[in-house]
């Protein structure tokens, strides 16, 4: 390795990136874009859905549970007299979740128990809430004993609790962009050099393959690491979004997960043939993986069977230890394992782009 | 002094497929020589095998004394290669893929060196140019131009003008020209043009169907044909072509032998021989582009 050759051919990768208005299309503008369509539409006022409440209002700490639900932005509360109203409106759709409480008479009387009814028919709204009341829950209880809890409510899932839906959107969308940059980004263009005789070309000189591609990983995980600032940076400036301190923890996750998606654009840019059937295969990988990895949708709000594929799919790790790093505030070792987990998913992914690695279209 | 290439016995098949049949030759530094052939004849290939693309099934092939094969990296700084069909990166400037070329090869002077094969082929107005928008001419001296940024002692160039206009291949002409005669570089191409390889190459290596069927010196490959000039014509019989060495006696027959015959001659026409007549004298069929 040269290290002036090396730093010419990497300022050369950037300077063929950012020359493509498309790319910075892609990587810059359109995770914004998409970012600000989806905060419009769900992320202030309607994101949380209607939640239907039954119980005596009466009693102080259901009165307070529902006062700090009533006040909860973009949630709508409404109340019933009874339970079996409540379940029957979620069933029929009116409403995306039902609170029904109970005053207990055993061991401990005079205690508040809270049950949480939802639908698979909602299931976004359904973990949003899911959130809410659990957080609501754990307020009204330490504001009314100190201690002892004066309502019992055990949420299943705790994913999106204390996020509102934007917090929750911009490290998912940057996931989504890193990853797209990198698996479209390389795949194309290395089918594309094969196509055109470009590597050919350089095999005839001295540079070798492994110091070119280490100058074009280079110039990418620059790349991703200048989504990270830029988009961080608009989630903060154009919606008020609370950075958190160990944000910088996301620049390793950064790099770990578009590290393992470039290694994924290589395998596919060497297995495909023509740029055509290389954008397809990109769009048929990442597609799924955009849906399926909590990136618009808490993992926790989705079918148990989801959440299984969920967990070996790349993007879901990067998601989450984004999230975990810029909004929730959790230091790097909290995302070492998801670090890990993309570094070996990478190592897999190069042994297959290696094995299939071809200098020249197929004979 | 060591011969620029050695090639002996090279051969290189495909499946049932003989690409290249047996091919030996030597080419001498300085010279500018010439494979000419029809597509096809295993020109390409040839090429190749001897810059280090391909890997030969059997024969030996030689660069400056250092055999090419099993280690092409040995002689790649001193040779210079323009491919048949490479399209450039995209969204660099042509300067700046010179410079990045250059610096491929080590070179610290790449700026001073870009500058300098700019001038060379003529291309110092399209310096800031994207490759991509650069005309089929203009990207051929680019590509010619990539082949001498490291300064090398040997240039290979894969039909240099194949797909350009007749004014666009004059030009080219002299870039070539000059790269052999004013900076003494050995210049090898392929080419499909007679033409061309007449103008351009001090010795000529004939290719049909994957092998050499003469290598001479222009001049020398017609004087072999033992003819001057090459007389055609059309008479009640079909169309004729002769070779001979003195074309005025033969028309002079020729005409008169018609007039007593009362046949009547058409297209009749007379030019000197040239590389297309040693084509069709070699291999019996007409010489297609």
């Amino acid at each position: 390795m040269n290290l002036a050759r090396f730093t010419a051919t990497t300022v050369a990768q950037l300077k063929m990136t950012f020359r493509r208005r498309i790319t910075l299309f892609w990587s810059l503008a359109f995770p914004m874009i998409l970012m600000s369509l989806l905060a419009l539409l769900f992320g202030r006022s309607v994101s949380a859905g209607s939640l239907v409440v039954a119980g005596d209002t009466r009693d102080a700490p259901i009165a307070a549970m529902v006062k700090v639900l009533d006040h909860t932005k973009g949630l709508s509360v409404h109340t019933v007299a009874d339970g079996a109203t409540a379940i029957r409106q979620v069933k029929n759709g009116d409403h995306d979740a039902a609170l029904v409480f109970a005053i207990r008479n055993g061991p401990a009387p005079g205690g508040v128990v809270a049950e949480l009814y939802t639908s698979s028919t909602s299931a976004t709204q359904a973990g949003i809430i899911k959130g809410i009341v659990s957080g609501a829950a754990s307020g009204v209880s330490v504001a009314a004993t100190g201690s002892t809890p004066a309502i019992s409510f055990s949420p299943r899932s705790v994913d999106s609790a204390s996020l509102s839906y934007i917090d929750f959107l911009l490290p998912g969308i940057l996931a989504l962009s890193i990853m797209i940059s990198a698996v479209i980004g390389l795949s194309t263009v290395l089918v594309h050099w094969r196509q055109q005789g470009i590597l050919r070309r350089l095999k005839l000189t001295p540079i070798p393959l492994s110091e070119f591609f280490a100058a074009r990983i280079t110039a990418s995980l620059s790349v991703a690491v200048l989504q990270v600032v830029v988009l961080l940076a608009f989630g903060r400036l154009a919606w008020g979004i609370h950075i958190s301190s160990t944000a910088w923890a996301a620049i390793p996750v950064a790099l770990a997960g578009c590290l393992c998606f470039l290694a994924m654009g290589f395998a596919i840019g060497s297995v495909v043939s023509s740029p055509e059937t290389g954008d397809a295969v990109s769009n048929v990988v990442t597609n799924p993986m955009m849906f399926l990895s909590g990136t618009f949708i808490p993992v926790s709000a989705m079918p148990g069977f989801v959440q299984q594929i969920a967990k070996v799919l790349p993007l879901y790790y990067m998601a989450n230890g984004l999230r975990d790093t810029t909004v929730r505030g959790l230091s790097i070792s909290h995302v070492a394992g998801d670090i890990g987990v993309l570094l070996l998913i990478s190592a897999v992914l190069a042994v297959v782009a290696l094995r299939t690695f071809r200098w020249e279209p197929g004979t | 002094m060591t011969a620029a290439i050695s090639v002996s016995g090279l051969t290189k098949r495909y499946g049932d497929h003989v690409a290249v049949g047996g091919v030996s030759f030597e080419v001498a530094q300085g010279e500018s020589f010439g494979i000419l052939g029809p597509n096809g004849a295993g020109k390409t290939t040839t090429l190749e095998m001897i810059e280090g693309l391909r890997k030969p099934d059997a024969g030996d092939v030689s660069v400056l004394g250092v055999p090419v094969w099993p280690d092409p990296k040995r002689i790649q700084e001193r040779i210079g290669v323009q491919l048949q069909s490479t399209s450039l990166f995209e969204m660099l400037s042509a300067r700046e893929l010179l410079v990045l070329f250059a610096r491929f090869y080590k070179r610290s002077d790449a700026e001073a060196r870009a500058a300098k094969v700019l001038a060379q082929v003529g291309l110092e107005a399209k310096a800031a140019d994207y490759a991509n928008t650069l005309s089929g001419g203009q990207q051929q001296r680019l590509a010619i131009a990539l082949a001498l940024v490291h300064d090398p002692e040997i240039v290979f160039l894969d039909e240099p003008t194949t797909g350009l206009d007749p004014q666009a291949r004059h030009n080219l002409w002299e870039v070539i020209r000059s790269i052999n005669e004013d900076q003494g570089k050995t210049v090898v191409l392929t080419t499909h043009y007679l033409e061309e390889a007449e103008q351009l190459c001090q010795r000529v290596a004939i290719m049909d169907q994957s092998r050499i069927v003469a290598l001479d010196t222009p001049s020398g490959l017609i004087a072999a044909l033992d003819a001057d000039a090459r007389v055609s014509y059309t008479d009640g019989t079909g169309e004729h072509v002769l070779y001979v060495k003195d074309a005025q006696a033969t028309v002079l027959d020729l005409l008169e032998q018609a007039r007593s015959d009362g046949r009547s001659v058409t297209g009749l026409a007379v030019k000197g021989a040239d590389l297309e007549d040693v084509f069709l004298n070699l291999t019996g069929s007409a010489y297609r582009e």
